[in-house]
């Protein structure tokens, strides 16, 4: 049957779908979202209560947090995606997936990459750029199977039975497409070693590059696929009529178009040139409309079906989901205006944005989805309507009490931050302050976060006993389809012509997200030629360099920005704004996007090496009420020296003027840096021996270099 | 509407699956919204980027200089305070109790939770590095820092008074004679 085709009575042909591979991606939805909302529990407890990181370096926050989105996106959020497409695309098109071969591959090795970013993640091994942390063979991996996944798809539509593309099929074509587009351009990067490298933009350029990539994952793999499996699950769901098929054309394409320009929105008020920042914004508010379009088209086709939402929990989780797209996005051209970010960014303000969409939009969506999809998989019932209404409210609660707690702390936060008093001095100056003031709002987080993963547990548990229980018999799917033939009739005029022509439709999406990309980057990967003369940077010394390393691979970039905004509140913080220049030779750049701790960018030289070794062995030594984790482990392990020849030479490959006997050398000037240190922290303290050419100290010079490297001519500065 | 009416507006031709699709005109005001972002976008990013509005580097200049000029008058208004002024205080127990708190919130790490020195020099003896010990010579300190020792500058980060009772409590450990004291560091300074 591999076919999947039988000829009945030579008059029609039946073709029977393949749900197998559907049902091994809606098992792989459900297992890995378990695993998802459980890592963001325990990184929401360590928020509250740091010590819940069970002083492993694998379970701390900065290793956690990547594992916990990475998870959510593209092992939850990916394999319902997966499930969903692969059973409504052969439905739509009425016709099997084109290859039973590709869709194993597909499945197996999207687990696989998942495993691999499971192992791989909590050992530290992370580009640290948001939501592609993944290093670079399972980088390679993710682009092998996305092709994979493209042929199969685009097979299926090469055999369809079907003339046109019904409008789900069309997000389907531009999240595939544009994910590929991102994904590549955004992983180039030049390997160091078997699960370490550098991404060949720096600083501002890979800033850019980066956001244009993460404003984006947002756009086509949290947004496009699920806008796509709305308008297959909803008007199924509801037996309904779509409201407005010239309202689906007109906000799918300027969706498209208008997105991919939108990346700068994150980088507001930095030192981002300004023209690509007023791009970011103006983009991001033209986003609105066409984003309620498929918030409207969603909503009122439910017109007429509004009585099912007393007797039908599924209709309930989908209204709900569509009305928290509508919220997030209206509340994301909201964050993008630039005096709103200047209040926003950095805070949990953007946390709680996130998981209005995560969890209300991406999350509900796909509870209603599971919960349409068993019964009809396994030819049964769901087994209790009851606990499909439990889930309901209870997630509905967690997500009320997450969203508006970390609105309360994202604005109180973002307001302590703000304040100047009269006498032109900042109001809280000091950092932890402005922390201990929204701690209790972690644990109400935790507490939203809890209740949403108990109502998934019920569904788990629903699904389960549902799926026990539905009859033994193999049945399967199938429609009777005309054989094919040569078919001339007319294939319509305009857009309905172009939804026949899928060849046509593909080239012309992907140059409309083409156009943003292109026009926004390319004048960014040549922006160091045009740095004032009179300003200097120097290259990180060996030693810095390897303490930039472990700097990434413990993720402080999680809650520590290296950016200080042109904004008079940050300048008064933590000094003059940051510039250019100064992260001219970060790969990667580290700006942040959160400020869980007080940014770093100028902390070199602030503090003396002691008070940053203690501090890292137990923050709460030096600042009694801070809430970072301690980093003991850091003064055990040894810095490797060896591979910092071949980290200069690939940095000088790339473009960092180290000269031959830096690079030669590397190590050995890295030891004697190192050496300088341990000679100063040992004439303080004897008993600290055991520190010498550790992690830590590599750390700390790298730390002491932030806001030191860069000097302008006139004013000539020793570099330490 | 009744069942008649929506069967009219449903496109003939277009079944995906058994879903059906109606041809109901744009929203008005949802145009309407589209409209009024695509105006605002073109507005805005031709006259921050091709009209002459301020770059974000001359808005923050002049956000910078009216901050820094109210930090000046601040500073020229405050009363200067006399030696004796400073010492007065050391009577004051709120002031010292003041003190000592921040200052076990952000002096203890360095300098000890007696005073007695870690990382950072002693300050229940007699010999001072930095000034000749008095209050204000302390609070300069305080303020200004001592970058190459590694001390930081608290002005702006510890409010003025706060400081001023971290200053008055540090004199008044002079004499304590705390455990583990370091060793006698600058110049011995007599107190009258």
């Amino acid at each position: 049957m591999s076919s999947g085709i039988q000829v009945n009575k030579g008059i029609m042909d039946r073709i029977i779908y393949d749900d197998d591979v559907v049902k091994m991606f809606l098992y792989a939805t459900i297992f890995w979202g378990a695993a998802a909302f459980i890592v963001g529990l325990l990184a929401a407890l360590q928020l509250a209560f740091w010590p819940a990181n069970l002083e492993l370096e694998w379970l701390t926050f900065g290793r956690i947090r990547p594992l916990h989105t990475n998870a959510a996106i593209f092992a939850f959020g990916g394999n319902i995606i997966f499930a969903g497409i692969y059973h409504s695309t052969q439905r739509l098109l009425k016709t099997r997936n084109f290859s039973d071969m590709l869709s194993k591959i597909h499945f197996w090795g999207w687990q696989l990459i998942i495993v691999g970013a499971l192992i791989t993640l909590p050992l530290g091994y992370t580009m640290s750029k948001e939501y592609a942390e993944l290093e670079w063979p399972l980088d390679i991996a993710i682009a092998v199977i996305w092709v994979v996944f493209a042929v199969n798809f685009f097979g299926t539509i090469a055999i369809r039975r079907v003339k046109h593309l019904y409008v789900a099929i069309w997000f389907y074509i531009a999240t595939i497409i544009t994910v590929a587009l991102l994904h590549i351009v955004n992983s180039i990067e030049i390997p160091v070693a078997l699960f370490k490298s550098y991404p060949v933009y720096s600083g501002v350029q890979d800033a850019l590059v980066q956001w244009w990539y993460g404003h984006n994952a947002v756009a086509f793999f949290l947004t496009t696929p699920f806008l796509g499996l709305m308008y297959y699950y909803v008007p199924k769901a509801a037996n309904r009529p779509i409201y407005s098929y010239k309202l689906s054309i007109i906000h799918f394409w300027s969706l498209v178009f208008i997105y991919i320009w939108a990346g700068p929105h994150h980088l507001l008020n930095t030192a981002l040139p300004d023209w690509a920042q007023n791009v970011g914004m103006v983009f991001s508010i033209m986003l609105w409309a066409p984003s309620w379009g498929g918030m409207i088209n969603g909503l009122l086709t439910l017109r007429g079906a509004w009585h099912k939402l007393r007797t039908d929990p599924i209709i309930k989780f989908l209204a709900v989901a569509v009305t928290f797209y509508g919220m997030s996005t209206f509340e994301g051209p909201l964050l993008s205006i630039k005096s709103v970010s200047s209040l926003a960014h950095y805070t949990d303000w953007i946390i709680g944005h996130v998981h209005g969409g995560t969890l209300g939009w991406n999350g509900f969506l796909t509870f209603g989805i599971i919960y349409y999809m068993v019964p009809k998989l396994w030819n049964t019932k769901m087994y209790s309507l009851r606990l499909m209404n439990w889930h309901f409210w209870i997630g509905f609660m967690g997500i009320l009490l997450y969203y508006i707690s970390m609105w309360a702390s994202g604005i109180t936060q973002g307001l302590m931050w703000q304040a100047i008093g009269e006498n032109g001095q900042l109001v809280y100056p000091d950092f932890v302050e402005t922390v201990m003031r929204i701690a209790p709002l972690y644990w109400v987080r935790f507490v939203g976060g809890a209740l949403f993963l108990i109502g998934f547990l019920f569904l788990i548990y629903n699904v389960w006993v549902t799926i026990k229980h539905a009859p033994k018999k193999e049945t399967v799917s199938y429609v009777e389809v005309p054989p094919l033939k040569s078919d001339v009739t007319a294939i319509g005029t305009g857009h309905r012509k172009l939804e026949a022509l899928s060849l046509i439709f593909t080239v012309i999406l992907f140059i409309s997200v083409l156009v943003g990309s292109v026009i926004e980057i390319l004048p960014t990967l040549s922006i160091y030629k045009y740095l004032p003369t009179d300003e200097k940077t120097e290259p990180y010394t060996p030693l810095e360099l390897a303490g930039r390393d472990v700097y990434i691979k413990e993720g402080c970039y999680v809650c520590h920005s290296q950016m200080i905004r042109k904004l008079p509140f940050d300048v008064l913080r933590y000094g003059e704004a940051s510039t250019i220049g100064e992260s001219m030779y970060d790969r990667p750049f580290q700006w942040g996007s959160k400020r869980t701790g007080p940014d770093l960018a100028r902390v070199g030289g602030k503090y003396p090496d002691m008070w940053h070794l203690r501090h890292m062995i137990n923050p709460r030594e030096i600042t009694p009420n801070s809430i970072m984790p301690s980093y003991p482990w850091l003064a055990a392990k040894k810095t490797d020296y060896n591979i910092l020849r071949k980290k200069l030479s690939v940095m000088r490959m790339l473009g960092v003027p180290y000269d031959d006997n830096e690079v030669a050398n590397a190590d050995i000037i890295a030891e004697k840096e190192a050496a300088v240190i341990y000679e100063e922290l040992i004439s303080q303290d004897k008993s600290l021996e055991s520190v010498k050419d550790t992690e830590l100290i590599a750390l700390i010079a790298y730390l002491q270099s932030l806001g030191q490297k860069t000097s302008s001519e006139e004013v000539s500065q020793s570099n330490n | 509407m009744s069942e008649k009416e929506k069967d009219e507006l449903l496109i003939k031709g277009h079944d995906y699956d058994g879903i059906q699709e109606l041809n109901n005109p744009l929203p008005g005001w949802w145009l309407m919204t589209f409209y009024i972002t695509i105006v605002f976008a073109v507005v805005y990013y031709s006259y921050y980027t091709f009209f002459g509005g301020p770059t974000s580097d001359e808005e923050l200049a002049q956000k910078m200089s009216v901050i820094q000029s109210e930090q000046q008058i601040a500073e020229e208004s405050a009363p200067v305070k006399s030696a004796d002024d400073y010492v007065a205080l050391l009577d004051n127990p709120e002031v010292l109790e003041k003190g000592k708190a921040e200052y076990m919130l952000k002096c203890m790490a360095c300098h000890g939770d007696k005073g007695q020195g870690l990382i950072g020099p002693n300050f229940a003896d007699e010999y001072w590095i930095h000034g000749d010990g008095s209050v204000s010579a302390i609070l300069e300190v305080a303020n200004d820092g001592v970058l190459d020792k590694g001390m930081p500058p608290w002005k702006g980060v510890i409010p003025e008074e706060t400081l001023e009772a971290v200053a008055v409590y540090i004199y008044s450990l002079q004499g304590t004679n705390p455990e583990g004291a370091r060793p006698p560091q600058g110049e011995k300074v007599e107190r009258n």
